[in-house]
């Protein structure tokens, strides 16, 4: 400690520790563990807080497993059925994005000449400065039931009816692979540069076919990029909203917008966070499982 | 080597695809900003009109279509987001700058958890960290009873500050750490040897030596502020932030607005684009003159002499540039010719649409004056072979202009978030 102030003068010293103190405990842990606990919590009236009945429970949790208590079924099969589609697409999506961008990241990184490469990163770039919901916009004008690709399809004759795109949520997936298609490509581009091309040379020499360079060669030279440009995006797309408010049909609901619901519809703010408390849980199980699956450290994921 | 060929036709097309993919969304939602109707659309194209930019309009059924300028919320929304966006730079650039200073000086150990938990709020969904705050702060304002603290705590703006704060730190955290590594510890130990204080080296040659990256990331932080929206909604509380306008206009009932209002940002985004990279291939040009002229002195040959002055090309970009004018050109003048334009169009259009509706009405009363009591007892009446099936046609709630969401096709979520 006397070191640290030694190294750094006491001006500069204390502005360091206020400022990491504030950041690392204000703003990122004691929030955190205040909402686990209230998530423990009954919802109750801000009269009664601290009172008697102020008592650690588990009644959030079960209602998301049980359902309420005027429930017939067994299970809560809406909310487990939310949180498992939410989960099982943010996975589909999160592989679509891979196949869709390891080709081009993979010809930016070493087919394209620097400044073609460059002017593909800008262009890729400028799309992603646009806000996520106007993009989420831009995607329901294509596909809503009078929108432009019904429009064609009608015109040219393919179909006899419009499509419902939205109410059978290709227009979410579609919205949802498009919104965070960059941290994808990003990863995967820098991972794949740094591979020396004479490698990919010796491979073809030695009368490797395209696809088994790819395999044996490229993929696992690029595997911190893969971890860390899955985990983005699966982590991005499972905590969603804004793309799931524009574009998803009115039956579908996104985990997100189910925390929504208790937070501010009914005013529920225990289970809100105990929902948030499950979404966090389910990110942070498949971040160590990504860690795992692909042997890299945390560090290397976020760049 | 023709294998190859076909190989790199085939990813030409796939590019060609990835990107038209990327763009098409955009300079689709960009064309509506034009269309007059109420309904941003392509097909049904009515006028070319420049109404969503300015004044709006206000439907014969008495709704107000608001447009860009003359939209209070929308300024309102833009206001809080630039304060916001001002407040968290304040506050994130200096947090990421002494959080990446602090983590070239602790020890190994204690290093890998220091980063881990500075990293952790980029794993957050950004859902969870605006309720976390605000959970957090409720009941701070509830403890603190009345005053500064409760005012604080139940404030939108000071909250969505802190929320967002939270997580834009790690990103110029990040940004500081890159940028720190490849400092040059010596220049460090110059300075103090030469007998300046500890202070005297953090503000005269760290901070110098940073001062690149703390523009870049005051930029990213600044836009992730800006265009952040799964913090925000929770945070905001009762205030009202670009972002949260947009997505309850979005929501409420699409209006081509909003399409203008996209335009208007890709534009400035495609500025900002273009002079960046304009300044950084001038900046690349002047660092390879000089090389050039340091190699040529080196080397007195006069061959690269030549080559260097001879040096003019015409950049191929404004082959695209040519393109894009005769394009809009082309369009525009189509536009002309069909009296597509111009304020008589939008009259005219006004006026059919009017009488379709009046038609419409008129169609109704009729069919009120005969009812029958016989079949209005048996419940026959009501259906589509009264009324012409004049509710299958969707054209006729879509020209209302405001009620589209109302047709099942454009229904939005059951949960209305604003």
């Amino acid at each position: 400690m006397k070191y640290f102030f030694d190294k750094n003068g006491p001006l500069v010293s204390t502005y360091f520790i206020i400022a990491i103190i504030f950041w690392l405990v204000f703003l990122i842990i004691i929030p955190q563990l205040y909402m686990l606990d209230l998530s423990f919590r009954p919802n109750l009236p801000p009269l009664l807080r601290g009172g008697p009945d102020d008592v650690h429970t588990l009644i959030h949790y079960k209602h998301f497993v049980f359902g309420s208590e005027t429930n017939t079924e067994r299970f809560n099969y809406v909310d487990i059925g939310v949180f498992f589609n939410t989960i099982l697409t943010a996975i589909f999506v999160t592989i679509i994005n891979l196949c869709f961008c390891y080709p081009i990241a993979f010809y930016m990184a070493k087919v394209a000449t620097p400044n073609t490469s460059r002017l593909l990163i800008v262009s890729l770039i400028i799309p992603f400065w646009i806000n996520e919901l106007l993009r989420s916009f831009a995607l329901r004008i294509l596909f809503a039931g009078e929108g432009v690709i019904n429009n064609i399809l009608l015109g040219t004759g393919l179909i006899d009816t419009g499509i419902n795109f939205i109410a059978m949520d290709i227009a979410l997936y579609t919205g949802l692979t498009y919104a965070y298609i960059l941290l994808m490509i990003f990863p995967l581009y820098n991972a794949i540069e740094s591979l020396d091309i004479n490698q990919l040379e010796a491979a073809k020499d030695l009368g490797s076919s395209p696809f088994r360079t790819h395999w044996r060669i490229v993929i696992p030279h690029a595997k911190a990029g893969i971890a860390s440009g899955c985990t983005m995006v699966f982590m991005l797309t499972a905590g969603a909203l804004a793309t799931p408010v524009v574009l998803s049909s009115p039956n579908t609901y996104w985990f997100t917008q189910l925390i929504y619901q208790w937070f501010n519809m009914n005013d529920n703010w225990s289970r809100g966070s105990a929902y948030s408390i499950l979404l966090l849980t389910i990110s942070v199980v498949f971040v160590l499982l990504m860690m795992r699956l692909f042997k890299v450290k945390i560090g290397e994921i976020i760049k | 080597m023709k294998s190859q060929h076909v190989l790199n036709f085939l990813l030409g097309i796939y590019i060609f695809i990835f990107f038209s993919y990327l763009f098409g969304p955009l300079i689709i939602m960009s064309i509506t900003a034009f269309n007059s109707a109420e309904f941003p659309a392509i097909t049904p194209w009515e006028c070319f009109s420049w109404r969503w930019f300015s004044e709006g309009k206000i439907a014969y059924d008495g709704q107000h279509l608001a447009g860009l300028s003359t939209d209070w919320r929308l300024h309102d929304g833009l206001i809080s987001s630039l304060i916001i966006g001002f407040g968290v730079v304040c506050l994130s650039v200096p947090i990421g700058l002494a959080a990446s200073i602090v983590l070239t000086q602790v020890h190994s150990r204690l290093r890998t958890l220091f980063y881990s938990v500075s990293i952790m709020p980029v794993l957050f969904p950004g859902v969870i960290i605006g309720i976390s705050t605000v959970v957090l702060w409720d009941r701070i304002a509830t403890i603190g009873g009345d005053g500064l603290i409760s005012d604080l705590g139940r404030n939108g703006i000071f909250l969505t500050i802190l929320g967002q704060t939270c997580f834009i730190s790690t990103y110029c955290f990040l940004i500081f750490v890159a940028r720190l590594q490849r400092f040059d510890q010596t220049q460090e130990e110059a300075a103090l040897d030469l007998g300046a204080s500890q202070t005297q080296v953090f503000f005269k040659i760290l901070i110098p030596y940073l001062r690149p990256a703390i523009a870049s990331s005051a930029v990213i932080a600044f836009l992730a502020s800006f265009e952040n929206y799964n913090t925000t909604v929770f945070s905001i509380l009762s205030d009202q932030t670009l972002t949260t306008v947009i997505a309850s206009k979005v929501r409420l009932g699409i209006s081509p607005a909003i399409s203008a209002l996209a335009l208007v940002i890709i534009l400035l985004t495609l500025i900002a684009a273009i002079t960046y990279e304009i300044l950084k291939r001038r900046e690349d040009k002047k660092k390879k003159e000089r090389q050039d002229l340091l190699l040529f002195e080196e080397t007195q040959d006069s061959r690269l002499k030549r080559e260097m002055k001879g040096s003019f090309r015409m950049p191929k970009s404004i082959f695209l540039v040519l393109a894009l004018i005769v394009v809009g050109l082309f369009g525009f003048n189509q536009l002309v010719k069909n009296g597509l334009y111009g304020s008589e169009c939008v009259k005219a259009a006004e006026i059919a649409k009017k009488s379709k509706f009046s038609d419409q009405l008129k169609l109704l009363q009729q069919n009120v004056g005969t009812v029958d009591e016989k079949s209005l007892k048996a419940g026959e009446l009501g259906g589509t072979k009264d009324y012409n099936n004049i509710f299958g046609d969707p054209n006729l709630f879509k020209n209302f202009g405001g009620l589209d969401n109302k047709s099942p096709n454009n229904s939005s979520n059951l949960f209305s978030i604003d």
